[in-house]
Order: C-alpha cells, then sequence, then structure tokens
C-alpha cells in the first residue's frame, strides 16, 4: 500500500493556525452558514482561533488577522472567501504587514466554488465549505516560510546582431540606463538594411534612415560595440550570464589618404557580398561607402598576406599578423538579433543559376540603387532592360510534395512577409527608371498588408504592371527563347486570372522575390539553449503572452531572428525585447516566485531520475558531494532556470524532491483531511 | 451533521492556469453543480505520482478528475508527463479492480463553464451508476 | 470631489495595447494610469472567441493581464472615465480625467450580482453582444468584467428600488456624481485602438437590412464561451446553417468607402472562425469569397493551408451585392476574377461580412497629435520608431496606429513602453537636474 511519509520533514515550530471565514456580505453567508463553520472548525487541533466575518478584505477584516498574528501568536492563516484571483494578493500582503511570512496564508474560495455553485443545497454547500476549510487546515500544518527567489542582476546586456534589430534594442535598453554591449559578426553595422535601395511605406533611402539610427547609437555613452566578434561560450543565467567573444582582427586600423591605392594594389578579387555577387572587391576592402565602422577590412579567407597594400599605406595603418582576440562579459541578459538571410534558389528553380538573366529581389535592390554596381541604371550585361517579370514566392510558401526541398529536407511553407509589397515597391521604381519597360507581375496573392503597402500596390497597377496569378503547384517556368527572339528569356505561367491560359512572357530579366531565411545560428541554439520552431526561425514562449521571450529567462528575441518583419516590424519588436531586458534588470535584481524545486538531502541518493524527466534547461544537475569521507551523489536545483513544474516531484523514486508551496504532502494531508470525520458539535445545523 | 455523508465524493485537481480558472467561471455565473466536489488548486498536474491517486481513492474518494490546460500549459511538458502518469494510475487501478472511468483528464481552459459542468456532471452520472467504490480493505478512519 | 494623481505615464485606453503598455512601463517601476472609457478593461479582444493561429482561448490571454493591470502596484486603473482636458507642455501635461458615476460606489460593491437578479428590466446588449444578447439596467458588464462592479444604465432605470434592497454592502447609490481626477504627467501613451466598420455601410451588403447577413464580431459571440447563444444560429429563424459564405474586405480595400488599406486582420478572423464554425457544424459548407488571402505572420500560412485541408471553400471573388430569396437566404453576386471576372450568383444561407477596421478616435482636437490620411494617428518615423507621434512625450501604439492583429498589437505595446520609458527616464533625468541646479542657486543666493 501507499507508502507513509513520518519522516517527511515536518515544520520546525508548532503550527498555530487562525481559521477566518468570510461571509461576503451574504454571498458566502447566505448559502453556507459561515459562523457554524467558524465554530467546528475552531475545535480541530492547531487552531488557536477562528472567525467568520461580513468582508473579510474589508480593512476591520484584514486587521482581524493582523491583529491574531501580533497578539494571539497565529503564525498559519486559512481563509475562506472569495476566489484566491481576487484578493489572495490582498490577504498576502496584511500577512505580510503583521510580521508573518507572506507564504503562511492559504486561501479557500468558498464564493465561485461553493456558495455561488450550490444555492440550492446549503446544508451540503455549509458541509464542502467545512471540508475544504479542513483541506486548507491540513495543509496550513505542513506549510513553511518560503522567500521569493532573488537573484542579483547585472545591469548590462548583451545584445547579438548588429542590424536594425539589434541597433534599435541597443539605443532602447540604453536610453533606460542600462549598459548595453551590441556585437556584431560581420565587420560593419547595419545588416540586410543597408542593402536596401528604399524602404516602404516612406520611400525613404534605406541607408540615410539607417544612417541615423547607427548615429544615434554612436551618440549612446552606454552602448559599446564589437563589430566582427561572435559568443564562443556561455554559462550562468538570467541576471549572471557569462559570456565569452572571440573578436576577428580588422587588420586595418583607422582610415588613411590613400586607401583606394592599397585596395588597388591587392591582387585578390572577390565577390562582392554587399552586393549579392553583382560586383566584385579585394581582400582588403569596405563593405560600402559611408558604412560603419568606416576602415578597410582585411578578408582575413582570401588574403594571401602578400603585403602589397601594407607597402602602400602608412606606417601601421595595416597590420596582417594581428590576431584575435577574446574577452569574457558578465551580463543580465541577452538580445538575440540575429537576423535572416535571403533565400537562396536551388540551381535550376525558375531558372536560377541556370541563365544569367535570373536574379533576386535583393539584387534587384542592388541594381537599381544609384551607389549600386551599374550605379542605378536599369542595365543588364550592359544593356539596358526592356521587360522585366517579377515572380513572387520564391522560398515562401512552399507545399511539400509540390516544391523541391532544400539540401536539409526542408521547404519554407511560411509568408515572408516583405517580398509583395517590397515587389510593389521596385515594380514601380523599375517603371521609373525605364518608363517603356513592360513589367510582369506572376503572384499567387498579393499581401500589401501593412500601413501604407496597399498604395503600392494601386500605383503599380497605376503604372500598368501586369499581373498575372498562379497556383502553387503550378510553378511558372523560366526557359532559354528560340535564338531568333529578341528577349533572352521566356516565362511560362498558367494564369488564374484568365481562366488558367497558358501565357508565354518574352522578357529580359526575370526577379525572382526571395523570401527570408533564419541566418543558421546553431551554435548560439546550443550556447543559450533556446529552440527554433518548426519554421527554423528561434521560437518564442508564446505568441501573444509572451511575444518576444524565449523559454530560458533572461533570452529574449528582437527582430528577423523570429520570423519575417519588415523594417517597422522588427524595430517594433526590438523596443519590445528592450522593455522585457529593462523590467528585468532595473532594479539590479531578479526577483522570481519561490514555487521552484526543493531536494531533501536526507532522502536523496542522487538516483538522477528527476534531471532525466525535467524539462527545463540546466535546472536540476546531479552534484558530487564529500561529507566525512563519504562521497555521493546529490541533484540539485539552480532556481533561477525552475519553473515549478513538478515534473521532477512525480518521478522522484525517494520522495526526494518536491515543488515549494505545492508540496506532495501537503497535498495528501488535504485529500486525508477533506474525508475526515467533521468535529462533532452541540447545537450543529 | 455530515450531509454528504455517504454520497460519492469528487476530488478535482485543478490547475491555476486552466481548471480552477473555469471552476471560478462557472461559480461567476451562477450555475449550479452538484456540491460532492472538492476542488483543489494545482499549479502543475505533473507533480503527482500515481500512488497519490490511489491513495485518495483509498480516503474515500470516488472519482479523480484532472482538469489542466491540456496542450495550453505553460508549463513544458505537463501535459505530456500527466498522462504518462494517470496511464500508471490506470495500471494499478486495474490490479485493484477500481473502474478506470474514475479517474479522468481532461482540459479545460479558463473560461470552459460547460466543458468544467459537462466533466463534473459526468462523472456524477457514472458514480450514480456504478456506485461509490469499494474497498477490497475498508478505509482507514484515522482520529485526528 | 478632485484628486491629484502624479505619474510618469498615462495610457489612455484598456484594450490589450493599452494594457500590456502599461504593465510595460510599471514592470520597469515607473507609476502608470490606465485610462479606459469603458466600465471594464479588456477591449475588443475580451469579447473574441479564440484566436489564430494557435486557437488559444481568448479569454485565457486577456482574463490575466486584466487582472494585473488591476492589481499592479504601479499602476491606477480608471475605468468608466474619459480624459477631459489636456493641458501643458512636453513632458509636463496636466490631464483632468472624469471618472462618469457608475450609481454604485466601486468601493462598496461587491460584484455578487445579487442586484441584477432583482432588477426587472433587460436591455439589449449593444456594446458586447452586438445586441444578440441582453443585460438588466443594473449590471455587471461581462462575466470576467475587471472591475467585477456593478453599474446602472441611469437612462433606462424606473428606480423601482428593488437594487437597493437587495445590495448586501449599500452599495447604490442614485445620486451619484461624476468625479475628476488631475493627473499630471511626463507622458502620454495613446491606446485608443480601433471600431469595426459599420457593417451597414456598403449599402449593396445588406447588413443591417438582410437578416441572415451578419458580421465577424457578432459570429465571434456566437463562437465565444461567453457567448449569449453558446451555440451557432442564423438570425431569422435560429436555424443552424448549413451553408455560409464569408465576405472578405467588407470595408477594407474598397475606395467607394473611402477607405484605401487592408484592415490585417480580416483574411485570418474569417479563416479562425471558418475553422471553428467548421469544427462545431461538421456538415456545413462554408466558402469565403476573397481578393487576396493575406496570412502574412508567424504560422499563419500554415493555418491558411490547414483550413483548406479542411475543406473550407477559397473563392477568389469580389462580392458586389447580396439580395435574398423567399427564405431569406442570402444571394451573393460575385465577380470570379480567377474566372476572367465572371459574374455568377451563388445561394448560402447564413453571410458573414468580414467587416475591416476604422480608426476609433481622433486625438487631434484633445492631444494636438494629428491623424494621417487614413485617419489613424500620424507616425513621423514609421520604420525606425513606429511609437511616436507628431507631438514630444506623446506616444501611440496598437490599432491606434493602424488595422494590426492582436501579436502585432502586443508587440507595439512593447515598443511604446520602450520609447515612452527613454523619455521618461531622460525626462525626469532632466528635471532632477534643474531642481539641483535651482537649489544649489539658491543656496548661493
Amino acid at each position: 500500500m501507499p507508502e507513509k511519509d513520518e519522516s517527511q520533514a515536518k515544520p520546525r515550530e508548532e503550527p498555530r493556525i487562525g481559521v477566518y471565514v468570510c461571509n461576503c456580505g451574504g454571498n458566502i453567508g447566505n448559502v453556507v452558514a459561515c459562523d457554524n463553520v467558524a465554530r467546528v472548525l475552531g475545535k480541530l487541533p492547531n487552531v488557536v482561533t477562528s472567525h467568520s466575518h461580513m468582508f473579510m478584505c474589508s480593512d476591520p477584516g484584514q486587521n482581524l488577522i493582523i491583529d491574531d498574528i501580533k497578539e494571539k501568536g497565529v503564525n498559519r492563516v486559512v481563509i475562506g472567501a472569495c476566489s484566491l484571483f481576487l484578493h489572495e494578493q490582498t490577504f498576502r500582503s496584511a500577512v505580510e504587514r503583521a510580521g508573518l511570512n507572506p507564504y503562511l496564508y492559504y486561501h479557500v474560495g468558498l464564493r465561485e466554488q461553493v456558495s455561488w455553485v450550490h444555492h440550492d443545497n446549503p446544508k451540503e454547500a455549509t458541509d464542502k465549505a467545512t471540508r475544504m476549510m479542513m483541506g486548507g487546515i491540513a495543509k496550513a500544518r505542513y506549510m513553511r516560510p518560503l522567500e521569493p527567489v532573488r537573484l542579483d542582476a547585472g545591469k548590462h546586456a548583451l545584445v547579438i546582431g548588429g542590424g536594425v534589430a539589434g541597433l534599435r534594442s541597443a539605443l532602447d535598453i540604453a536610453r533606460r540606463g542600462l549598459q548595453v554591449t551590441l556585437i556584431e559578426k560581420s565587420h560593419y553595422l547595419g545588416g540586410h538594411m543597408a542593402q536596401w535601395e528604399r524602404v516602404f511605406p516612406t520611400h525613404q533611402k534605406a541607408r540615410v534612415l539607417l544612417k541615423e539610427l547607427i548615429e544615434r547609437v554612436l551618440a549612446e555613452p552606454n552602448i559599446t560595440i564589437h563589430t566582427g566578434a561572435q559568443v564562443v561560450r556561455t554559462q550562468g543565467y538570467v541576471g549572471n550570464f557569462q559570456i565569452k567573444i572571440r573578436q576577428e582582427p580588422r587588420g586595418v586600423h583607422g582610415a588613411f589618404p590613400n586607401e583606394q591605392e592599397a585596395v588597388a594594389v591587392c591582387p585578390i578579387k572577390q565577390r562582392r557580398e554587399f552586393d549579392y555577387g553583382l560586383s566584385t572587391r579585394k581582400a582588403i576592402y569596405r563593405a560600402y561607402n559611408g558604412c560603419v565602422p568606416e576602415s578597410l577590412v582585411i578578408d582575413w579567407e582570401n588574403c594571401t598576406k602578400c603585403g602589397e597594400c601594407v607597402k602602400v599605406a602608412p606606417e601601421g595603418m595595416i597590420n596582417l599578423n594581428e590576431e584575435a582576440r577574446e574577452f569574457d562579459l558578465k551580463v543580465g541578459a541577452v538580445v538575440l538579433a540575429t537576423g535572416f538571410k535571403p533565400y537562396e534558389p536551388l540551381y535550376g528553380e525558375m531558372g536560377w543559376k541556370e541563365f544569367p538573366e535570373v536574379i533576386t529581389l535583393a539584387q534587384l535592390h542592388r541594381l537599381l540603387d544609384d551607389e549600386g554596381p551599374s550605379d542605378g541604371k536599369f542595365y543588364w550585361n550592359g544593356h539596358p532592360v526592356r521587360d522585366v517579370a517579377i515572380i513572387h514566392c520564391v522560398g515562401s510558401r512552399q507545399i511539400e510534395g509540390v516544391h523541391r526541398p532544400q539540401p536539409d529536407g526542408n521547404v519554407n511553407n511560411y509568408c515572408s512577409r516583405v517580398c509583395c509589397t517590397a515587389s510593389m515597391s521596385m515594380a514601380a521604381l523599375i517603371r521609373q527608371k525605364a518608363p517603356d519597360a513592360k513589367v510582369y507581375d506572376i503572384y499567387e496573392d498579393i499581401r500589401t498588408y501593412g500601413r501604407g503597402h496597399e498604395d503600392y500596390y494601386r500605383n503599380a497597377g497605376k503604372e500598368q504592371v501586369t499581373f498575372l496569378r498562379y497556383f502553387a503547384e503550378e510553378i511558372p517556368e523560366v526557359m532559354r527563347a528560340d535564338e531568333s527572339a529578341d528577349r533572352p528569356l521566356l516565362v511560362k505561367v498558367k494564369d488564374h486570372l484568365t481562366w488558367g491560359e497558358t501565357i508565354e512572357l518574352p522578357v529580359d530579366l526575370v526577379v525572382l522575390a526571395t523570401g527570408m531565411m533564419p541566418n543558421p545560428v546553431d551554435d548560439l541554439i546550443g550556447m543559450f539553449k533556446v529552440s527554433p520552431g518548426n519554421d527554423r526561425f528561434l521560437l518564442e514562449v508564446h505568441p501573444k503572452l509572451r511575444p518576444v521571450e524565449t523559454a530560458v529567462n533572461g533570452i529574449v528575441l528582437a527582430g528577423t531572428a523570429q520570423g519575417p518583419m519588415n523594417i517597422q516590424e522588427s524595430c517594433a519588436a526590438a523596443g519590445a525585447a528592450a522593455s522585457k531586458v529593462a523590467a528585468l534588470l532595473i532594479q539590479g535584481e531578479v526577483e522570481l516566485e519561490p514555487f521552484v524545486a526543493v531536494v531533501d538531502p536526507e532522502r536523496c541518493n542522487g538516483s538522477g531520475k528527476c534531471i532525466e524527466h525535467c524539462p527545463q534547461e540546466e535546472a536540476l544537475t546531479l552534484e558530487t558531494f564529500t561529507e566525512n569521507g563519504r562521497t555521493f551523489q546529490r541533484a540539485v536545483v539552480t532556481p533561477a532556470n525552475c519553473n515549478g513544474c513538478g515534473v521532477c516531484a512525480g518521478v522522484c523514486p525517494n520522495r526526494a524532491i518536491d515543488v515549494a508551496g505545492w508540496r506532495l504532502d501537503e497535498f495528501e494531508a488535504m485529500v486525508e483531511a477533506i474525508t475526515d470525520e467533521i468535529p462533532a458539535m452541540e447545537g450543529a445545523i | 451533521m455530515s450531509t454528504n455523508e455517504g454520497k460519492p465524493k469528487i476530488l478535482i485537481l485543478a490547475t491555476l492556469s486552466g481548471g480552477y480558472r473555469g471552476a471560478d467561471s462557472t461559480g461567476q455565473s451562477h450555475l449550479e453543480y452538484p456540491p460532492n466536489t472538492y476542488i483543489l488548486p494545482v499549479m502543475s498536474a505533473a507533480i503527482f505520482r500515481e500512488s497519490f491517486y490511489l491513495k485518495a481513492f483509498e480516503r474515500g474518494f470516488d472519482g479523480i478528475i484532472v482538469m489542466y490546460s491540456g496542450t495550453d500549459s505553460p508549463y513544458k511538458g505537463e501535459s505530456e508527463r500527466t498522462a504518462v502518469i494517470v496511464n500508471s494510475a490506470y495500471e494499478l487501478m486495474k490490479k485493484q479492480e477500481i473502474d478506470l472511468r474514475r479517474l479522468k483528464l481532461a482540459a479545460i481552459c479558463t473560461v470552459c463553464v460547460r466543458p468544467f459542468l459537462n466533466e463534473v456532471n459526468k462523472m456524477n452520472e457514472l458514480l450514480g451508476q456504478i456506485g461509490p467504490l469499494q474497498h477490497k480493505t475498508p478505509a482507514v478512519q484515522p482520529v485526528r | 470631489m478632485t484628486n491629484t494623481l502624479k505619474i510618469d505615464a498615462l495610457v489612455v485606453g484598456g484594450g490589450i495595447a493599452g494594457m500590456q503598455a502599461s504593465l510595460d512601463l510599471a514592470d520597469q517601476g515607473y507609476q502608470v494610469a490606465l485610462v479606459e472609457k469603458n466600465p471594464s478593461v479588456g477591449g475588443m479582444m475580451a469579447g473574441l472567441s479564440k484566436v489564430f493561429p494557435t486557437l488559444d482561448c481568448c479569454s485565457c490571454i486577456t482574463t490575466p493581464k486584466m487582472s494585473a493591470v488591476a492589481h499592479h502596484a504601479n499602476i491606477s486603473l480608471m475605468t468608466y472615465s474619459e480624459v477631459q482636458s489636456v493641458m501643458g507642455n512636453e513632458g509636463d501635461y496636466q490631464v483632468r480625467v472624469m471618472k462618469k458615476p457608475r450609481y454604485v460606489i466601486e468601493d462598496e460593491c461587491s460584484g455578487c450580482r445579487s442586484c441584477e437578479m432583482v432588477c426587472p428590466l433587460d436591455l439589449p446588449d449593444y456594446d458586447n453582444e452586438y445586441g444578440r444578447g441582453a443585460h438588466r439596467v443594473i449590471y455587471v458588464p461581462f462575466s470576467t468584467a475587471v472591475p467585477q462592479k456593478a453599474l446602472i444604465d441611469i437612462d433606462n432605470c424606473i428606480y423601482c428600488g428593488k437594487c437597493l434592497k437587495a445590495c448586501t454592502t449599500n452599495a447604490i447609490d442614485f445620486a451619484q456624481q461624476p468625479e475628476y481626477v488631475n493627473i499630471e504627467t511626463t507622458s502620454i501613451v495613446l491606446a485608443t485602438g480601433y471600431k469595426t466598420t459599420p457593417y451597414d455601410a456598403k449599402k449593396e451588403y445588406g447588413g443591417g437590412r438582410l437578416r441572415n447577413v451578419v458580421h465577424g464580431m457578432m459570429v465571434e459571440r456566437l463562437l465565444a464561451p461567453t457567448g449569449a447563444y453558446g451555440r451557432q444560429l442564423r438570425p431569422s429563424d435560429g436555424r443552424q446553417p448549413d451553408n455560409i459564405a464569408y465576405v472578405q474586405c467588407a470595408g477594407s480595400r474598397d475606395l467607394t468607402l473611402g477607405v484605401d488599406y487592408c484592415s490585417r486582420v480580416c483574411c485570418m478572423y474569417a479563416i479562425k472562425q471558418a475553422m471553428l464554425l467548421a469544427g462545431a457544424l461538421p456538415m456545413a459548407d462554408i466558402t469565403i469569397y476573397y481578393m487576396d488571402i493575406r496570412a502574412f505572420g508567424k504560422g499563419y500560412e500554415q493555418f491558411y493551408e490547414n483550413a483548406k485541408a479542411m475543406g473550407i471553400q477559397f473563392v477568389k471573388g469580389k462580392v458586389a451585392r447580396i439580395t435574398e430569396d423567399e427564405n431569406q437566404n442570402p444571394i451573393l453576386r460575385v465577380e470570379l476574377i480567377d474566372q476572367n471576372s465572371r459574374v455568377v450568383e451563388r445561394k448560402h444561407d447564413l453571410a458573414v461580412l468580414s467587416v475591416g477596421m476604422l480608426p476609433g478616435f481622433d486625438p487631434n482636437s484633445m492631444y494636438g497629435v494629428p491623424v494621417d490620411k487614413d485617419g489613424f494617428i500620424k507616425a513621423p518615423n514609421p520604420n525606425i520608431s513606429p511609437t511616436l507621434t507628431m507631438r514630444e512625450g506623446i506616444f501611440a501604439t496598437g490599432t491606434a496606429t493602424g488595422p494590426m492583429d492582436i501579436v502585432d498589437s502586443i508587440i507595439t505595446a512593447g515598443a511604446v513602453a520602450a520609447e515612452a520609458a527613454a523619455y521618461i527616464q531622460s525626462h525626469n533625468g532632466h528635471r532632477q537636474l534643474v531642481a539641483e541646479q535651482t537649489e544649489r542657486s539658491v543656496t548661493h543666493a
């Protein structure tokens, strides 16, 4: 038969229980005979005083409790009243005001769960109320004082990622008076935003807008920035993360007058990432003119250390033997703003790589950029582009079994959110730059959902962009046109705006509106123990309840690391992340509820069962102790990582682990008490 | 004065994020249900080991409903773990020839008034049909 | 009677955005006053059934936030209250708030509803049930209302005095007068929300005229566990519908109504309702007539795919007009865009207009905050600082700044809290500095 636990740690002091039954102005009292309940309960062991009162929540009611604690030495309080959700906090603070630990009070719901649902049965309702209170009193005998888990928190946050979301969240955290370290993996700030020609819905130049933001960040004394920097190791928990950062050398220190010459003498030619390969750069290069930090950087992967640039540059400007450096940070919270990468189509996917005249939407941005590889002229291969087809949803809204999976076997079954409006905006820009160009827009649904986005759609219509609609199951085909044709490519679409007719479009250029993929951050996922969702973007706890927090306390998300977003949405998410970080760290202390697992050292034999089943990362560990020459293992709880789910309590073979405030022995005592005999009394109801 | 004496007793373990709020909502709607129902708030249902349920039967409860938040649980792993434990409780119940329907796992949301009533009424109906739990060994009546 | 309150942030509007912004500011240690014009916080969200894309019960998300704003030590909650005037300058606003009389003393009322039980008069509930439910003349607004306090619809009260006798706390006061609170605040957050397009706005659709043409919010109430009926029905005869049509963009992307924008939520709520209806009425045919399905958020596309897999019909078509037959079945005249704009007539037994979002409030005259051409609050730098308004120290969040769904409202609420917090920090810091300097100069004088 079930074990009886005489040895289960008994409370250290003799319980002196005060019992209070609220009449609730008749709400309870009209059904439950409150006075009788209070009198009966007064007969139970350990109960030193028992009252019924018209309004326990009123000041006189609360004062009754406070007086009993102070004068009658009551050290456990049981109150039967309305729902605990309404007044648990009220009574907790009353108990605390009297100098008693606030967790030495237990609340029994006698209104919503008794009087309001058993109007027709006052006798049985009274019996139930008595038994529920007996349960509460039994629990009170076992209750122990609890303290909230308090952790010192460094008033310092780490932001990982120097794109628009990282910059914006760093700014918001710093403006609140906290220290921020911002690290960026590449050698310049701004991320993908720097590569966009324009931003919707304001049609501003992206780099102008970005520059303003970067300048605000640089002007903020609380922010320290490291580019070329990555996290290599992490340890600790909310309030106290120890993080090791590795910073790659830049090789070049500051600007110098004959930079152009130093670049010119470099013999290495590489595809320029900033232009998505539409232009080339040297192994000593600058991402783009006006980037921050401004100085040149060495591409160590491709640099042969030939030393030509060193010869040209002023003494000490370039150091090709510079070493990476590592340093440690102690931070209270971490913002993951690791961003996205554009979807890379598979070889042959709508002609990608098969035909040089097939480019992506990101490349189109570069092509139309006044400072881009063609100085903003809409030229391809040296010729003006006349007709162009934009195909939507490349790498988005994919369907398993229809779309070719990526090398890792995945398809992107989500909408990338930004490509529709971006395409509409670019289509109009093409028409401005090349007024004679025909623009075909081949789409599934036009999702110009945001504020001002619909204007772009309407405008594209006005600009005589021709719309064709395809279904995901019938992907448009891109093929080489006959040599005699005066357009190099042919796009074949089954158009559902015209009875599903197959239409052939001769074009000079095909633009694939590629979607967003999360930047690969498996290393950070592993180090911080956060989880990606099915779409492989980082996962929030709950999209509405805790939309920017991860399951790991103190690690929050900002921007497209979490899912496709446009710039506005990334900035909003970054602000939300900053709010969470500020709320967490501003007091210099993190306070968590005391309801976490506790190990009984007497009983724990180090079976490790709890650790095996614990769903929380690093909440439980098995540690080795040596006492009196004896070495043994025992489970140890890290309260910061425990959420009190109680899975451990359910699996421990020795009943050595429990959740503070919700202990199994308390529940057993309650079950026993509820089914016990009610003390007899003369003249009962 | 034990007017509930002899009637079947139902223990309801209700999570604060689910069933307990559902019970409160039912109260706020002033809807009647039988008073043989004893609702205990729990933080997470995963804490209860199988022996706890058996002990509750032994102590005189005739039916138990675990009202948790199901897959909406704020606790990772609560719903899976609870299901595993309830299943092992079923194994023990089989051995003791206790009707398995006496223990029920139900997902109840914070405003699930009708589902709450439905569960309570169904359990009462069942207990009406199969009667109170007959223990092979008489329940202990401790003097407290 | 007038009280004065000195705070860091005044949040106007107690819907989900206003509640979240209040919590995010209060959690940072700032003193917040939250003013809500209705008798309960919760806003539009409190009336919804389940929410996309998780199909969580909506109350499970709102009710904890509602009770959190009521209990937070740094939040002064003022329901059934309206801002009367805003004076002062950037960073130092004086706001006068009127607490409307509930005719029930808030501190005394225990929310027991004894008064409701004895009140002899029922009124149609327009506020919460779109006229499809009823409440008494004295009533607690809804079962999860915060605060759980009654109020009297005094215009309809016959002063029979029954509630007076039933009330156990003597909370009823027919002579109650408005109370005024003067608030001194550093910043103001406008979370004034939206209203839905009136469903009779587009005459061709017959909303308000044809009995079996309803709108999305009515269906929310039918689907909600707290709704008035607890089952699905069509208004003309109470019968269960079995051939339901959803008319998308009923009030959005429609230049004839002067609404040129997309309302962002209607595609998703229609899909969600269709899925819930399909669960409740397994035999029913459900068709969604749409222009573009805009399932753009996290997890939304998969949700749309699930709906298609459940057998919900999606027809790309613009509904031109709705008429009805002799059995009051709505007949939709649809231009099928996928079929070269062929026009057909389709008969259904219930038509749901997926109404969109309109600005709820124009803050210009009261707050000096202009709106944009769409009527929502104008943002001077929408990309980088989406929660700024044209006036310093006044910020905006949620659907006051344009249509958005719950997730995005909650996100912008977090963003506005960060923006306002930084402003308060710099401003209070500045004020402190000025105070110190003044003190010093006084000492030296």
